[in-house]
């Protein structure tokens, strides 16, 4: 059995007539770095609460199909198996500092208290997790007197020291400057390498083709595509979805057009690929 | 942003390192001593002999009696002037001017007020002085202080400079949309009012990420919490609490006894 299992999935919100998600199906293996794209409103973040659990606990609304989250079944169970299971970090860095701690290193070690994790324990846990998420510079600093990235980068710390079994990122770097971003993306990158299964919605697809394994792209609330990097951002329709393809597959089509692409070659998602395909008509 | 968002002023002395607990429990019985004990003299006497040695030897000496006086000073003045002129049943008639008299009853009620609300400021301040807020709310909720209650106590002080720095924000902008907030004073608070709509409802956006970043991180979760932060606390000072406590419940009882002959 997968580790994340939706069938035939289709929820609204509250007071609203038409279904944030619909007819999803979806099943995502251990380990496995699932990428979401799509516009705005297009179900993204939906997704994610729905994966860990905020849908149906914390938005109400009517959820219908069947969800398995590493074997948990958000009809019998409540949130907070979930968070024990799942962490989820989303968009603004500022809104996920807890607000009741005065150094990063106790913010980090605050959802270890709420878990009744002995001190000795927790400090072991907080210190590894510093020094994994590269942040040991801020630990006795404010957590509110610290850029956007480096406040992402706390609330990601203070996420992963609960060591959880699938990680849910909800556009983490959208807020953030290009370095701040670069800096979180190397983060869930050395978790993704670490084998941690991620499902992460995310508009830099130059980045999630490079990394993840699968990409789902969704419009108004239904899948359009699901494969790998290559199946999904390669294909024509995804800019009629509002999704932005990758800018070396940009490069190629003007190539192509100009007589400057080989012809047989497929369209390029990454950096490397759109290399390779330039040395290929050079030699 | 600043670093420093309390009173508290980290430094090592004896004060500071007190169970939190303690400092509350004395802080309480020091006002209930002021407000129901026997004399005249004795708030002054809880402050200069009590509060003051104590503040000295929490090496806090200098911020206590400046932030103490510059809270205290104007109300003392105002207190005082109301008081000894306009006191209802007032007859010593100490001086008068033009249709104004003095009374010496005005004057010992303000002197009275005046002197608990000292001993009730000073005695707060104190404790926030030499102890850091969260230290004293995770000794709170250790000792069965529901976790919300001590969270919502702590992140009000932390939203407070949050809030500023937004209000500035939108002031800002509002400014440079040609929003003139100078001027006169009718001016001034006829600008705040576009600033209220933006900064109260972009906060109320921020408090449900905000309950879906600490649900998150398992708030709510039914089990026993722990704490990173080991807060000392010994015999003698439990003693040393239910002394104050003691001498509290004295003090309240000598206070209806008075009342009841």
């Amino acid at each position: 059995m997968a580790l994340i299992e939706l069938k035939n999935l289709t929820y609204h919100y509250p007071l609203t007539n038409s279904p944030a998600l619909q007819d999803l199906d979806l099943e995502v293996q251990e380990g496995e770095f699932l990428a979401i794209v799509g516009a705005n409103g297009a179900g993204k973040s939906t997704l994610c609460y729905t994966i860990s659990g905020f849908i149906p606990h914390f938005f109400k609304g009517e959820l219908a199909g069947s969800v398995s989250v590493a074997g948990i079944d958000p009809t019998k169970a409540g949130l907070g198996e979930f968070v024990q299971k799942v962490g989820l970090v989303f968009q603004n860095p500022f809104n996920q500092i807890s607000g009741s701690k005065f150094t990063v290193y106790e913010e980090i070690a605050f959802g270890l208290e709420n878990l009744g994790i002995d001190p000795a324990e927790m400090r072991e846990r907080v210190d590894e997790i510093i020094r994994l998420t590269r942040i040991e510079d801020l630990k006795d600093r404010s957590p509110y007197a610290l850029s956007g990235g480096q406040q992402q980068r706390v609330a990601l710390a203070s996420i992963l020291v609960m060591r959880p079994q699938i990680l849910v990122l909800d556009e983490p770097t959208s807020q953030l400057d290009p370095i701040g971003s670069q800096e979180v993306f190397q983060v869930i990158k050395d978790m993704a390498l670490q084998g941690m299964t991620i499902i992460m919605a995310e508009h830099k697809v130059e980045w999630v083709a490079e990394f993840a394994d699968r990409i789902l792209a969704l419009s108004a609330g239904q899948a359009i595509k699901l494969g790998t990097p290559r199946e999904v951002l390669g294909s024509p329709e995804l800019p009629e979805h509002g999704i932005g393809i990758s800018r070396y597959t940009q490069v190629a089509r003007k190539a192509l057009q100009a007589g400057l692409w080989p012809e047989k070659r497929s369209m390029p998602v990454t950096l490397d690929e759109c290399v390779q395909g330039f040395q290929e008509i050079i030699a | 942003m600043p670093d420093r968002l309390s009173f508290f002023i980290p430094r090592e002395s004896r004060v500071h390192s007190l169970n939190p607990l303690t400092k509350l429990a004395l802080a309480f019985s020091l006002i209930i001593l002021a407000f129901f004990g026997p004399g005249l003299f004795l708030p002054v006497a809880l402050y200069f002999f009590v509060l003051v040695p104590l503040s000295l030897l929490g090496k806090v000496g200098k911020e206590f009696l400046q932030t103490s006086f510059r809270l205290l000073l104007p109300l003392f003045a105002f207190l005082f002037v109301m008081q000894s002129l306009f006191y209802p049943g007032g007859e010593t008639v100490i001086f008068s001017f033009w249709i104004f008299s003095a009374t010496s009853e005005g004057v010992v009620f303000a002197f009275r007020t005046a002197t608990r609300i000292l001993v009730m400021v000073s005695s707060f301040l104190l404790l926030l002085l030499t102890t850091h807020p969260s230290t004293l709310m995770n000794d709170l909720s250790r000792r069965g202080v529901p976790a919300s209650l001590s969270y919502i106590i702590t992140s009000t002080l932390q939203i407070i400079p949050q809030m500023q720095a937004r209000a500035v924000t939108i002031q800002d902008a509002q400014r440079s949309r040609g929003l003139d907030t100078g001027g006169n004073l009718i001016n001034r608070i006829r600008s705040l009012l576009p600033l209220v709509g933006p900064l109260v409802f972009s906060s109320l956006v921020d408090v449900e990420e905000r309950a879906i970043a600490i649900e998150a991180r398992a708030f709510t979760l039914p089990v026993k919490k722990t704490s990173l932060i080991d807060i000392p606390d010994s015999r003698g000072e439990a003693v040393l609490r239910w002394v104050m406590a003691a001498l509290s419940l004295m003090t309240i009882g000598y206070r209806i006894w008075l009342s009841l002959n």
